[in-house]
């Protein structure tokens, strides 16, 4: 059960259920997920946990992910500032990237995405 | 433009200026014309008196001469004597002529000179030769005092006549001369107040005529400097009566038409830049109903075909896909419902049937994995039969439900009904969200209109009511919304059919009303 524990948690934060569902499946049981369906309970979520890295949609209902992202990049509690985030948008152009870096995205991938890439990549970056 | 307005006309103004500076030109020279004719006639009438008064003496000598003569002739001096007489009777009559002809211009002196030569010719004939015959008989009686005194009376009438002739021309010349002269000096004053006075009024019209040209010309040229900085709203005056006026008149009209074109084209520029706005919104719509299916579609079934998976999850993702693959499918069949409302091709498969049942059953769906909402029915007690597609109606019914869904909060009730109204068989579906905005109502039914939705994240294509107000015009019926205190009602109506006996079988299911979902 102490290995168990160890696994990183990773905030799965999406409006479309499949989505997060995909997800959890691409990323495996390498990890532990807490999922939220706008960027309010992403909030309460960062309340009462610490996760290792955040998977964020981009359009989400209310506040979307980049307004998430540039507040939460903007106050040092209660999460580490540092705190890996992937953006997974359906938007892809160069502007929209640009802006998920912008707002201070670790990664950025498109929808649709290839499932090992994201596993790859969410493993890099807890790794780093 | 009419003559009463000529001094209106700023042509006008510089014909007038002009006539009156040559009406003062021409006023001096004249008065120097009249001065100078005037001296000219005096200078004549100079030369006349002198003429008169030079024929005077002339005459003068010679009567002093016949008197003379005639003194000796009677004194009886002899033959010289006699000799002299004949002489001085006869000489007289040159300088008598040339008197006549000196005054014959003025008729007074030329019937005074003619009393003269009557007086010579009586002092001759009724004196002088009947004396000298008398002395030739008597020569005392010719010497005698009477005689003489009669003689001295003739001879002074006759000299004084022609001293009033020199003094009568004289006078007039001098009367001429005057009178020339104070013309003469009447000219100069007249020339000299010309002198100063015309520069001053040619002057002083030329600085109005600049100013009346000048001030209009600059509010021109500064209401030009203003259009062209782009203030289409200055205006000239244009109830000025001369040209200024006229130009004030299409110079209001050029910056109202100019006005008018760049309304026009700011206008179009907006809707320009609206289209694009919807286009883009539009490809962000699709790209983002499209792109989210697939990812779940292509990303389930790449795990399935890369990785080992229980039966369990293989069962799982299948269900994914396969709700994913129906989103797209309906996503599809929306956009070519579009078409054909573009193309205005339905057609439609009526049949009778009770509205009642297909709400109720589309209510029931719509709500059964809804855990978020509760229902609550409003259904008529009695049929409500329409002739209509079932099909069609169904999918419109299902897309207000779908809407009441996505826009109300959780924990909100949707209420759906069905009954007849005072113009048909009408269904209605309240939901709680927070309305349709006012701004938005008007395009709530284009096609593509998804008011606030896209910020909010709302998905959806924009193309639901718009399918659907279209397939309910096309049974003939109205659709529309009214805004709730709390919420929106969407409604429709359609052509209610009267019930007939061999439509069989009506079954209504038990309708609940205020019941809310399970």
């Amino acid at each position: 059960m102490a290995a168990r524990t160890l696994r990183p948690l990773i905030l799965i934060c999406d409006d479309e259920m499949p989505l997060r569902e995909l997800i959890k499946a691409a990323l495996g049981d390498t990890y532990r997920y807490v999922e939220a369906a706008d960027a309010q309970e992403a909030e309460d979520v960062l309340g009462e946990e610490q996760p290792d890295a955040i998977v964020l949609d981009v359009m989400l209902p209310g506040k979307s992910g980049i307004e998430f992202l540039t507040e939460l990049r903007r106050a040092s509690t209660p999460s580490p500032s540092d705190l890996p985030v992937v953006v997974v948008s359906a938007w892809q152009s160069a502007d929209d990237e640009q802006a998920a870096m912008t707002a201070g995205a670790d990664a950025f991938i498109g929808k649709p995405f290839d499932p090992e890439d994201l596993a790859s990549l969410v493993e890099g970056l807890i790794a780093a | 433009m009419s003559k009463a307005s000529l001094l209106h006309s700023v042509v006008g103004r510089v014909v007038a200026v002009t006539a009156l500076g040559a009406i003062a030109i021409g006023g001096t020279l004249a008065l120097f014309f009249a001065a100078n004719s005037s001296l000219k006639h005096a200078n004549q009438e100079n030369a006349r008196a002198t003429a008169i008064d030079t024929a005077a003496v002339n005459l003068r000598v010679h009567v002093l001469e016949l008197a003379t003569a005639f003194e000796a002739v009677v004194g009886g001096n002899g033959k010289q004597a006699v000799q002299q007489w004949k002489t001085a009777e006869q000489s007289w009559r040159q300088p008598a002529a040339s008197l006549a002809q000196a005054a014959a211009p003025s008729q007074g002196l030329e019937a005074e000179s003619l009393g003269v030569r009557a007086q010579i010719e009586a002092f001759l004939t009724d004196f002088a030769e009947p004396v000298i015959a008398i002395a030739k008989i008597s020569p005392a009686l010719a010497r005698s005092s009477t005689s003489q005194t009669e003689r001295t009376i003739r001879i002074d009438e006759i000299l004084k006549a022609t001293d009033t002739m020199s003094t009568v021309a004289a006078s007039e010349a001098a009367q001429s001369s005057a009178s020339a002269n104070r013309l003469a000096h009447r000219a100069q004053v007249a020339g000299l107040a010309a002198l100063i006075f015309a520069p001053l009024l040619l002057v002083g019209l030329a600085i109005w005529l600049a100013k009346s040209v000048a001030a209009p010309l600059r509010r021109t040229v500064n209401a030009a400097s203003e259009v062209a900085a782009g203030h289409f709203e200055v205006r000239l005056d244009d109830r000025r009566r001369d040209e200024f006026g006229e130009l004030g008149h299409a110079f209001n009209a050029m910056t109202k038409s100019l006005a008018v074109s760049r309304d026009e084209l700011v206008a179009r520029a907006e809707s320009l830049e609206q289209a694009e706005r919807h286009k883009t919104e539009l490809i962000s719509m699709v790209s983002h109903e499209v792109r989210t299916p697939l990812a779940s579609i292509l990303g389930f079934t790449r795990l399935l075909l890369e990785r080992e998976v229980d039966e369990d999850a293989r069962r799982r993702y299948l269900e994914i896909i396969d709700a994913e693959a129906t989103r797209l499918a309906s996503l599809v069949s929306d956009f070519l419902d579009a078409r054909l409302i573009e193309e205005g091709q339905f057609a439609l498969r009526p049949e009778l049937f009770d509205a009642r049942a297909l709400v109720l059953e589309q209510a029931e769906l719509a709500l059964v994995h809804d855990e978020a909402h509760d229902l609550e029915l409003q259904l008529h007690d009695t049929p409500l039969l329409v002739q209509a597609d079932r099909l069609r109606l169904t999918q419109v019914v299902a897309n207000v439900l779908s809407n009441a869904v996505k826009y109300s909060p959780a924990g909100g009730t949707i209420t759906v009904g069905a009954a007849p109204s005072a113009t048909g068989a009408r269904i209605w579906v309240d939901d709680e969200g927070t309305g349709i905005a006012p701004e938005h109502r008007a395009q709530i039914f284009e096609p593509f209109f998804r008011g606030g939705a896209p910020d909010a994240g709302i998905p959806g294509t924009g193309l639901g009511l718009a399918v659907s107000r279209r397939i309910v015009h096309a049974h003939g019926g109205t659709m529309g919304f009214d805004a709730l205190p709390g919420g929106t009602r969407f409604w429709i109506e359609l052509p209610l059919e009267q019930p007939v006996d061999e439509v069989d079988p009506v079954r209504p299911r038990p309708a609940p009303t205020g019941v809310p979902s399970p």
